[in-house]
């Protein structure tokens, strides 16, 4: 009955605005910060999701990539497979690499990396590893015998694996490479990047030349890498290239980024805790809040009913003041999240090994917070209010 | 429909009382509060009842009041046994036909004067400006026209118990339930309560039941209605 939500709304209204203010401001405070917790732990997570995936197109395989057809080592055509690749609108790089496992030496130290092959004019169309040099310099088209190394694997760059790096290469440096099929070559170190992936800085490059004349090839490619000008429409260049009758298995950085998922995979479940801790902390004090409330309420509590209130009246008004809580909780949870979290983060990124986080606010996450926030207070105003009004009137006026 | 009663004889029965008995079982122990009692009170009528502490008063007002639920008997309105009705229906009634005024004021601490007072017309589903215009009026009959919006704490003891009256008022009962409304208050303020229910009595010719063991009291009343362990005692004028 419309009068019945007036009245309940009426009492609501009255409690709130005319009852104690600092139990009222500590308390939406209190789902305010709740709120933020529940997206800030969701959203540094996805930003960190976010970054891992970055990381995966810029650092290591594109947009999309090619690899070479399930019976096959190599890639064929490479010259005119990536003409054909460039006539599809929307692409801006291609890079066609080596890939192979090598040992390298330096003094008595060894270890075994990826080496992966550039023609670095084509590789700085896609990835951003030049970006990234610490030291010395990227490869260039002319270099021969000269190799760039990710951090992880000279010693002494600080890499986290510091204990398995050749213990102290420098740029300058020649060390010695043992190549898959047996080939043994020297080179002198040019560079040393540090892309903050750790994925990214067990990688060793060397020059397309250097590398066909290691294998003994031409024309070929282990992995062509294709930026595109947008993320996230993967598929449909996928299905232009297939169009185009392009026969390699192509595989958009998903796929790739799934393989590096077991960083963040156990981050959803931490997320999911925290949400569940920071829902019950929030139930928990309404629950508290709205208790109190009506224990010292509880003579009023039975005037009313005895005057001819009906109970769920009054238990209205008690829920509608939870979800007033919840919902003030989230109006200023979202403003802090907006206004205040995410623009500092932006100025200062957290770093991470896996690169530079910052928060990532997804408008589907801040929703089911949001619902799940509101949900919590609705559960948690019932009981109480509903016990209040659960028993006799006589009860609640004279009872102990 | 009021039957006239300038001769003072004849008034219309209003509540017909019938062999009204509650046992309260405590465990093993059965206590008869209320045994067998049977009377009728009439229109227009200020009665009090009287009787020893632990007599049964109270169980009797809440008994009548659709408070609580009698073991055994009838209460009838208008031909109809009350004690048939749900719940809601109880409460709907208590909402429309009954004031009640206890000796504890019970105002929302919230609320104004007027708000405190107007809120059985807003259960009703009055429209706004007929409430407050109402709740006005009530406040300015018990005294309190200068008090409409303040706070229960900002009114004396004898203040808030005549909000409480007012608005016990607002929605034009049949009749005022009162147990021991001044037992909390100072002699000045009891004095102003009782006055109040007797010009309220008089002049709209409202029904009081009012609990009170207070002797002096019977001075302000038209019927008495004694209370003897459960039992009607006496009756007097
Ligand atoms: N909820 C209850 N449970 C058990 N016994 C009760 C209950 N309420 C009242 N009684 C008993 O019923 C009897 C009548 O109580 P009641 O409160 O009606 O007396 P009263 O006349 O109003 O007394 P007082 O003047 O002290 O208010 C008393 O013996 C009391 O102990
Ligand atoms: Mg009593």
């Amino acid at each position: 009955m419309l009068s019945n939500l007036n009245l309940s709304l009426f009492l609501a209204y009255k409690s709130i605005t005319k009852g104690n203010k600092g139990t009222l401001v500590l308390t939406i405070f209190i789902m305010s910060l709740i709120f933020v917790n529940l997206v800030f732990t969701a959203s540094i997570f996805l930003g960190l999701g976010n970054t891992v995936n970055n990381q995966v197109i810029n650092t290591l395989y594109g947009n999309v990539a090619l690899e070479p057809k399930t019976d096959e080592k190599y890639i064929s055509d490479v010259y005119s497979l990536k003409q054909k690749i460039n006539s599809v609108p929307g692409i801006t790089g291609i890079s066609a690499q080596y890939v192979t496992g090598a040992a390298f030496s330096y003094k008595d130290k060894s270890g075994a990396w990826a080496i992966r092959s550039i023609n670095p004019d084509d590789e700085i169309t896609v990835t951003t590893i030049h970006n990234f040099m610490i030291d010395g310099e990227y490869l260039s088209k002319l270099d021969s015998d000269e190799i760039i190394l990710g951090k992880e694997i000279p010693g002494g760059y600080g890499g986290d694996l510091e204990h398995l790096s050749l213990g102290g290469v420098k740029v300058g440096d020649s060390i010695n490479v043992l190549f898959n099929n047996g080939v043994s070559r020297s080179f002198r170190v040019k560079g040393v990047f540090d892309a903050n992936f750790q994925q990214s800085n067990n990688i060793a490059y060397i020059s397309q030349k250097e590398m066909e004349s290691v294998l003994g090839l031409e024309d070929k490619a282990s992995l062509i890498l294709i930026k595109t000008r947008d993320l996230g429409n993967e598929d449909s260049y996928i299905k232009q290239f297939l169009e185009l009758g392009i026969k390699e298995e192509i595989k958009p950085w998903t796929v790739y980024a799934a393989m590096v998922k077991n960083i963040t995979a156990s981050f959803d479940m931490i997320a999911l805790l925290i949400a569940v801790i920071g829902l019950f902390v929030a139930s928990v004090t309404i629950f508290i809040i709205i208790y109190v409330n009506t224990i010292s309420k509880r003579r009023q509590i039975g005037i009313l009913r005895a005057i001819g209130i009906e109970g769920s009246v009054i238990m209205h008004s008690y829920i509608l003041q939870a979800m007033f809580y919840a919902i003030s909780g989230t109006i200023i949870g979202l403003f802090i999240m907006f206004f205040i979290l995410k623009p500092w983060f932006i100025i200062h990124p957290l770093k991470f090994p896996v690169g530079f986080v910052s928060l990532l606010i997804v408008p589907e996450k801040v929703m089911v917070n949001t619902i799940s926030l509101i949900a919590a207070a609705l559960a948690a105003g019932l009981i109480p209010s509903w016990m209040a009004v659960r028993e006799t009137i006589l009860e609640a006026i004279w009872g102990d | 429909m009021v039957k006239e009663s300038f001769t003072g004889i004849e008034k219309e029965t209003l509540i017909e009382i019938r062999k009204l008995t509650r046992i309260y079982i405590m465990g093993e122990v059965r206590v008869p509060a209320l045994n067998n009692v049977t009377f009728d009170i009439k229109r227009g009528e200020f009665a009090a009842i009287m009787g020893k502490s632990g007599s049964g008063k109270s169980t009797l007002l809440h008994q009548l009041g659709l408070l609580d639920v009698p073991t055994s008997g009838e209460i009838i309105i208008d031909g109809k046994n009350l004690l048939n009705l749900s719940e809601s229906q109880k409460a709907k009634f208590r909402l429309e036909r009954f004031g009640y005024v206890f000796q504890e004021y019970a105002l929302l601490p919230e609320l104004t004067a007027l708000e405190n007072v107007y809120l059985p017309a807003m259960a009703l589903g009055r429209r706004k400006e007929e409430y407050v215009k109402n709740g006005t009026k009530v406040l300015e009959q018990v005294g309190l026209g200068k008090r409409l919006h303040h706070r229960p704490r900002e009114m004396s003891g004898g203040e808030q118990q005549r909000v409480a009256i007012a608005r016990a008022l607002i929605n034009k009962p049949d009749i005022l339930f009162a147990d021991e409304p001044t037992a909390n208050l100072d002699s000045a303020s009891s004095k102003q309560i009782l006055e109040l229910f007797q010009q309220l009595n008089r002049d709209i010719g409202l029904t009081i039941l009012m609990v009170t063991h207070e002797s002096e009291d019977r001075t302000y009343v038209g019927r008495m209605i004694w209370l003897k362990d459960g039992e009607l005692a006496e009756q007097g004028t």
